[in-house]
């Protein structure tokens, strides 16, 4: 299969700022990204992860602050001369088009000779695997369909940097995990700097090599993947990402305690408050167990069956409940107790995470 | 005993019973939609086909006569300034309603809601009024020429009324609502994330506006151009008033038959050979303006 | 019929000039509205009503299309209708018309060109040469060959858009006697258009239209109707006019066949054609009574004699319109006519 040759740049995002009104969508947002680097921006509704994406693609004027790619400032460039390639939510394909005449539109505009248009567009539907549909209108075109042909019609152009949109947001399960490898194989492929926009965990862990945590305007952590999602630097990207149950903890002269037991961290900031506790992370209490773990005591409450893994939600004396997930294998099912007794779980130091409240 | 037991229940019996019912919800559809069935009937379809019948006979007999007396030079030039006028109030609406329709499209609800009243604040007077109102402002004398005058840029007073300007101004300035309001209608669904994916792929403004927008708004521009040409067609107050006697359209000649000189026939012919020249022009404008052809992939 | 002893003393009464007493009955009169409706009402209605002692109802018409509805629909409701003169030429043509009754009807007076068997004129008006007075000053146009010369005259023109009247002109202008003008010779009269066309600055089609031309200084000079000139000088504009080739028409009164009070309706309508009657209408309006007596009756005073269209005077320097040429003429001659103004 031929390659699109791509020009894979650097982005760096200085201290951009959006207010609309008295509101704050973006507070000062510094930001590197690396040429060739699959970077997601991952946040609930309202925290400025789309806000971002159009500053960046030039939809959305900043009020304050520089967006520099490559060695340009693109601040003040219009998006038309941006040369950046975009897949919308909804894919925006031109639906006066065929599938030909949307991969082809922007070569058109950048005035690429005729035969040149029909080797690009036929590499470029290639690389989606969708060749043959390209005298197909667009109406005929199923989602899945349709998100490769706006990938396709993104990337013909050779773009400096892709972004994408929540693109996978309107496919289903199973749909969209495959096009999350497809994806993730194309961007290995052409090895362009790709911004992606999510509000789904799972997918900015499955794909980025970096995440960006946004937060009411502000980043609120960046990291890799298994950073983010092991190392939370606060209570707000601890409780978005993952499951998790934050226990208020205390914080003592020789580090901090939980229900009056102290606890054994690896991460443990000054200014902590809470313990992260994920229920993957905790194991039934074993006796044979190395005692560094540090144990919770406390009730079943009820156990929820869930197909590959059974939930026991266990009722602390302090109030809260945590939870522990299991594989739903017959041993592991046959060692816990009946719902209404006495239960011990045990988290290792190592997943032991005490979190702040929020990332300055 | 339950109802889930009652053996009169447990059965797949009641298919006839089902299908009963939902014969009854459409035929409650259908019955609702009688009345406005029977009044077209009536005050349409009689009268237009009584029309036809008469334009087709002479006394008692099936004739021609009515259309050959109207296959005169007279009646060519009557024909042709009927549809040359329409055309041109169409296109010149066209040209200045797509930008107003455009800025509304792209205001707040509430700004466009303020817009549209705007638009529509013509319609509380009444065509007469503002036929005459058009007359005073472009007249000789009137506001336009004197202003003109006034300020040096003009010696003479311009020709603006009772000629062919004055009647496609005045035509023109009643037809503008009618243009703008199903283009508003059309422009405003106009998903504006196709700008942003065009500007994104390089297009300019310009160029994404008329290689993007502009062909998804063809529905709304073809509903516009049809309605004003149509009524245009139909015009008759406006032309008579502010054409000053040089303008004469179709309507104006079916009124004189009619209303003079009592010759239905002679009216109704009129009456058919505009319907028949209309929908020949569109069958034909049908055939060459495929929009997926204009604005086609390849 | 027991109605015959009222009709007869009325008759009577109405030929010994008394005040007829006994009568009853109600018949109704449709003429145009407007000023002239109300004119009509306060000269030739109310004394007509008193003096027979019935009621006069009154309705409104725009011209042929609706008596002619009537009767075709064998449904007549109007008694009496007041008709343009190419109306009641046609009208009677098509057969929509009672005959008159001349033992009842008197037409002492009248030109033969304004009574027919089936109608009779009520009213003259002129369509005259109008001008502004600003303009031209103390040499105005006084002919229609002074209107077709755009040298000596120069300024904006306007004519009716209707071959009735307006060719008459192009015949006066071209040198027409008066009394030779019927029958129109046609192919003069175009030729004499295509003069003036490029000239004209507007073909009027309503009466209000024409009026409101002059008041508004939109041309200089044109053909209208007297009254409406009279009501546009009466509005202090400085406009003049001159009888001299002016193109007389009448309005006629007429009985729809199959009216439901025919037999009142005849009488009343003798009544309101008499001179007695006619010799009212000046004070109200400014069209001239259809036949001469009514100058004699000293009722018309000599200021209203000066300007009334029908005055012997007035009336001897005009062309009166034939309506028989017209009711035969008419449609072929707007054929040619809508192909000259479309041209």
């Amino acid at each position: 299969m031929s390659k699109l040759s791509v020009r894979s740049q650097p982005i760096a995002i200085r201290d951009v700022t959006k207010t609309y009104g008295s509101f704050n969508a973006l507070e000062n947002v510094t930001l590197d990204i690396a040429a060739g680097e699959f970077l997601t921006l991952l946040g609930p509704s309202g925290s400025g992860k789309t806000t971002l994406l159009m500053v960046l693609a030039g939809f959305t004027r900043a009020t304050s602050g520089h967006v520099l790619v490559g060695s340009q400032d693109m601040t003040r460039v219009p998006p038309h001369k941006r040369d950046f390639g975009m897949v919308f939510q909804n894919y925006a394909l031109f639906p006066h088009m065929n599938v030909f005449g949307n991969v082809a539109y922007p070569l058109r505009l950048r005035r690429v000779s005729r035969s040149e248009i029909d080797t690009r567009v036929a590499r470029a539907l290639d690389l989606v695997q969708l060749s043959h549909l390209a005298e197909r209108p667009i109406d005929a075109l199923s989602g899945g369909q349709r998100q490769r042909i706006a990938l396709a019609r993104a990337i013909v152009f050779e773009p400096r940097v892709l972004l994408m949109d929540e693109p996978l947001s309107a496919l289903d399960k199973n749909l969209r995990e495959q096009m999350q490898i497809e994806i993730r194989n194309l961007h290995e492929n052409l090895g362009i700097t790709t911004v992606y926009v999510t509000h789904d965990q799972r997918e900015a862990l499955t794909m980025s090599d970096q995440v960006v945590v946004i937060d009411a305007g502000r980043i609120s952590q960046k990291g890799a993947p298994r950073e983010i999602y092991e190392r939370p630097a606060n209570a707000f990207v601890a409780d978005f990402i993952g499951e998790s149950t934050l226990l208020p903890v205390q914080a003592g002269a020789d580090g901090f305690a939980f229900g009056g037991r102290a606890l054994r961290a690896t991460v443990a900031p000054p200014g902590g408050l809470f313990l992260v506790a994920r229920p993957e992370k905790m194991e039934l209490h074993r006796t044979d167990m190395d005692p560094a773990y540090n144990l919770f005591e406390g009730t079943l409450h009820q156990l929820v069956y869930q197909g590959e893994t059974v939930l026991a939600q266990v009722a602390l004396p302090e109030g809260q409940t945590i939870s522990m997930r299991l594989t739903s294998r017959r041993e592991v099912m046959a060692a816990l107790p009946e719902p209404g007794k006495p239960i011990t779980l045990a988290l290792h130091p190592e997943d032991t995470v005490i979190v702040p409240e929020r990332g300055q | 005993m339950t109802a889930a037991s009652d053996p009169a229940l447990q059965t797949g019996d009641n298919a006839a019973a089902l299908r009963a019912d939902e014969l009854r919800e459409r035929a409650t559809l259908l019955g609702m939609s009688v009345p406005a069935l029977l009044i077209v009937g009536v005050i349409v379809f009689i009268p237009v086909g009584w029309l036809f019948w008469l334009s087709f006979t002479d006394g008692d007999q099936l004739s021609l006569t009515h259309y050959r007396r109207i296959a005169d030079i007279t009646h060519a030039r009557i024909f042709w300034q009927t549809f040359e006028i329409s055309a041109l109030v169409t296109v010149l609406a066209l040209l200045l309603g797509y930008p107003l329709a455009y800025l509304m499209s792209q205001l707040s609800p509430r700004w466009a809601g303020i817009c549209l009243i705007f638009v529509l604040v013509p319609f509380w007077t009444s065509l007469l009024v503002r036929t005459y109102a058009w007359m005073v402002l472009l007249q000789r004398r009137g506001l336009v020429n004197q202003t003109l005058m006034d300020l040096g840029i003009i010696d003479m007073p311009l020709r603006l009324v009772y000629n062919y300007t004055g009647t496609v101004i005045g035509m023109l300035h009643i037809m503008l609502p009618f243009m703008i309001l199903p283009l508003y209608a059309a422009l405003r669904t106009v998903d504006m994330n196709y700008m942003r994916a065009a500007a994104n792929l390089g297009a300019s403004p310009l160029r994404a506006f008329w290689t993007v927008f502009f062909p998804l708004s063809m529905p709304g521009v073809i509903a516009g151009s049809l309605l004003v040409f149509i009524l245009s067609l139909g015009f008759y107050v406006t032309p008579a008033l502010l054409g000053g006697g040089r303008v004469m359209m179709v309507s104006m000649k079916i009124q004189q038959d009619a209303g003079l000189y009592f010759d239905w026939g002679a009216a109704s012919a009129l009456g058919v050979a505009l319907l028949v020249i209309t929908l020949g022009i569109f069958w034909v404008l049908s055939r060459f303006m495929r929009i997926e052809r204009l604005y086609g992939g390849r | 019929m027991n109605r015959t002893p009222a009709l007869a003393s009325t008759a009577l009464a109405f030929a010994f000039g008394a005040t007829a007493a006994g009568a009853e009955g109600t018949i109704t009169f449709t003429s145009f509205g407007g000023a002239f409706q109300d004119a009509q009402r306060a000269a030739l209605l109310e004394p007509t009503a008193e003096a027979m002692g019935i009621t006069i109802l009154e309705d409104t018409l725009t011209g042929i299309a609706e008596v002619r509805a009537q009767v075709l629909a064998g449904a007549v409701t109007w008694d009496i209708v007041d008709l343009g003169l190419a109306d009641c030429a046609a009208a009677q043509e098509e057969g929509i018309l009672e005959p008159l009754d001349f033992d009842i009807i008197s037409v002492e007076g009248f030109d033969e060109a304004a009574y027919s068997s089936h109608w009779a004129g009520i009213i003259y008006f002129s369509t005259v040469l109008a001008y502004d007075n600003d303009l031209f000053g103390d040499s105005p146009p006084q002919s229609w060959a002074d209107f077709w010369d755009v040298e000596n005259f120069p300024g904006a023109r306007s004519l009716r858009n209707v071959p009735v009247g307006t060719l008459e002109i192009a015949l006066l202008a071209d040198g027409v006697a008066p009394d030779e003008i019927y029958p129109l010779d046609l192919d003069r009269a175009f030729a004499k258009m295509e003069e003036i066309r490029d000239h004209i600055d507007v073909w009027w089609t309503s009466g209000a239209q024409s009026a409101q031309l002059i008041a508004d200084g939109e041309v200089d000079m044109l053909s209208i109707w007297n009254g409406r000139l009279d009501a546009v000088v009466d509005d202090g504009i400085n406009a003049g006019y001159t009888y001299n080739e002016g193109i007389a028409a009448l309005d006629c009164l007429a009985i729809p066949r199959g009216a439901p009070n025919k037999d009142l309706a005849m009488e009343a309508l003798a009544m309101m054609l008499a001179p007695e009657q006619q010799a009212n209408m000046p004070q109200y309006i400014n069209y001239g009574p259809t036949t001469s007596l009514a100058f004699d009756l000293g009722i018309i005073t000599d200021e209203q004699v000066a300007i009334s269209p029908s005055a012997p005077d007035n009336l001897a320097v005009q062309v009166i319109t034939d309506a028989d040429w017209w009711a035969e003429n008419r449609q072929a001659v707007q054929s040619r006519w809508d192909e000259f103004i479309t041209r």
